[in-house]
């Protein structure tokens, strides 16, 4: 569970290009829930995935994960509760090292890198399984530098690397803004198998309405700092796709 | 004449432990690290006074190693902790190193006497030169071996991640400054390895030994990766065997430089530009290619 309390972020204090991205916002979010957050750009929706994630600390307020208070806990420490995918696929991934590679410190996430060879016989085996899945026809590919590849192909990779290892938490900001709608339509489909089969919770940003509205079973809508709309499963399943454009007008 | 490539084909495997240092630095971390001029002259000086005072080589090797490891230790935590660029850090380090070097030297040059060094104590040739190429074939293939193995572990996987991707790294539970300022230690290791190398065979330790070796190494390095993007090699065996072998190229286009009679004042000269060509020439013909 994460929770959230009277969170806020200014950017550039006491200078005159001062932002207050966030303001006294708080928050729960159930474990096992896929939230949606929407929202117009400067709405503070990234500020928020960001202080989550430990990019940067809030001006006040204090943020939990299971009951662990997170507030001043650098990003590296959070690794162990939260997954990231990134809008930009080439930030999930070193592009240099090798698929095999990529996934086997995606393996290691919250455990010590030590000083053994740990991509073996069985580990690549499992990676092939896994990536079967995704039906690219990367599992042949598992040597090739993961540079090489597309970008949906990389964000496909990057949403499997964050689940192979124990998280509770996988946070994607905009997953599918750089891509092509064939793959996003993968990305997001995945996504909502992983919160289906292994109970992850999920936060999501997007600027498609469409995918806010088909994913997830809670809707925030963030404006100026705040967050204007709180909408659950149920009133979900009545929003319309012009209701939603009403907000942004 | 073939004299003058059998000096630099052993001088060439004396300085391959420095250039797999540079590797580590520059192209696994993306660190331009510079504090090499200094660690390199580090591990010479500290070699050359327990040399002196008849330390035994099991001794010398460690400390000498460690005082390279201690050099980078401080550039990683200034450039890490402090936020200073990484080339200004390697720049006070190795500035602070120059006035260390003399004071460890205690004065500007140590020769090495009456002593033992790492290529007389197991004599397997009875030609001395040959002993000294088997002995530092030796060393420096177990290096390789050693750094290739390193690198493929779950932590060299960590390490060259980070230089490819710190946002990755972070988000993956990588304390980037850490491993950082690992890498360093281990880079300013192998450089200060050379150093030991290099004043047992040249027979002494002098202050101005390490300037602008950090050329030499970055050099072998470019020839490295000139190398690696014209046969596309991928795999990091590959890359580690090919900066030994710049080591080889550099060297032996210094001793072609000497043996055609260029005055040996001209050496560092030779070398920057020989370091631009290697530079600039992938991207000029890039262009002719291009037109």
């Amino acid at each position: 569970m994460i929770r959230i309390e009277n969170v806020s972020k200014v950017f550039n204090a006491g200078n005159v290009d001062e932002v207050s991205a966030l303001k006294n916002v708080s928050l729960e979010i159930e474990a096992g829930s896929f939230v949606v957050i929407v929202g117009s750009n400067g709405s503070g929706k990234s500020t928020l995935l960001n202080l989550i994630l430990g990019s940067f600390f809030p001006t006040s307020g204090k943020l939990f994960i299971n009951d662990n208070n997170i507030t001043q806990l650098p990003e590296h420490e959070r690794s162990k509760w939260i997954s990231m995918v990134f809008q930009n696929p080439a930030n999930g991934t070193a592009p240099d090292l090798s698929i095999l590679e990529n996934f086997r410190l995606a393996a290691l996430r919250s455990s010590n890198k030590t000083m053994k060879i740990g991509i073996d016989d069985d580990f690549v085996e499992l990676v092939r399984e896994k990536i079967k899945k995704l039906d690219m026809g990367l599992e042949d590919k598992l040597n090739q530098p993961i540079g090489s590849l597309s970008g949906g192909q990389r964000q496909a990779l990057t949403l499997l690397m964050g689940v192979m290892d124990k998280t509770d938490v996988l946070l994607m900001d905009e997953p599918t803004a750089a891509l092509d709608p064939k793959s996003a339509q993968k990305i997001m489909e995945l996504a909502k198998e992983i919160n289906a089969t292994l109970g992850i919770t999920i936060v999501l940003i997007t600027h498609s309405l469409k995918d806010a509205l088909q994913y997830g079973n809670r809707l925030l809508m963030f404006k100026s700092g705040v967050i204007a709309k709180d909408i659950n499963h149920d009133e979900k399943q009545n929003l319309t796709l012009n209701e939603m454009y009403d907000w942004f007008v | 004449m073939s004299q003058f490539y059998l000096t630099a084909l052993q001088l060439a495997l004396c300085l391959g432990p420095m250039a797999m240092g540079i590797f580590i630095s520059m192209k696994v971390f993306n660190i331009p690290d510079i504090t090499t001029d200094g660690s390199y002259t580090l591990g010479a000086a500290i070699t050359a006074i327990l040399m002196s005072n008849h330390l035994p080589l099991y001794v010398v090797l460690p400390i000498s190693m460690l005082s390279g490891a201690i050099a980078g230790t401080c550039t990683g935590f200034i450039h890490t902790k402090l936020k200073i660029d990484a080339l200004l850090s390697g720049i006070l380090i190795m500035t602070a190193l120059y006035s260390i070097n003399l004071l460890v030297m205690g004065r500007s040059n140590v020769p090495l006497i009456n002593t033992l060094s790492i290529f007389d104590i197991v004599p397997i040739f009875e030609n001395a030169q040959l002993n000294q190429l088997l002995i530092a074939i030796l060393i420096v293939s177990f290096l390789i071996f050693f750094i290739i193995y390193l690198l493929k572990t779950d932590f060299g996987l960590a390490m060259r991640a980070t230089g490819n991707n710190p946002i990755m790294t972070k988000a993956l539970g990588i304390n980037n400054d850490r491993i950082k300022i690992i890498g360093l230690a281990l880079a300013n290791a192998l450089t200060a390895l050379s150093g030991f190398l290099v004043a047992q065979y040249q027979g002494f330790a002098d202050i101005n030994m390490g300037i602008g070796i950090v050329i030499t190494g970055l050099g072998s390095v470019l020839i490295a990766d000139t190398l690696k993007k014209w046969f596309n090699i991928k795999k990091i065996n590959g890359q580690i065997i090919l900066v030994v072998f710049g080591c080889f190229v550099f060297q032996f286009v210094l001793a072609f430089t000497l043996s055609i009679g260029i005055d040996p004042n001209m050496l560092k000269m030779v070398t920057a530009v020989f370091v631009l060509l290697i530079v600039a020439l992938p991207k000029i013909s890039q262009r002719l290619i291009k037109k």
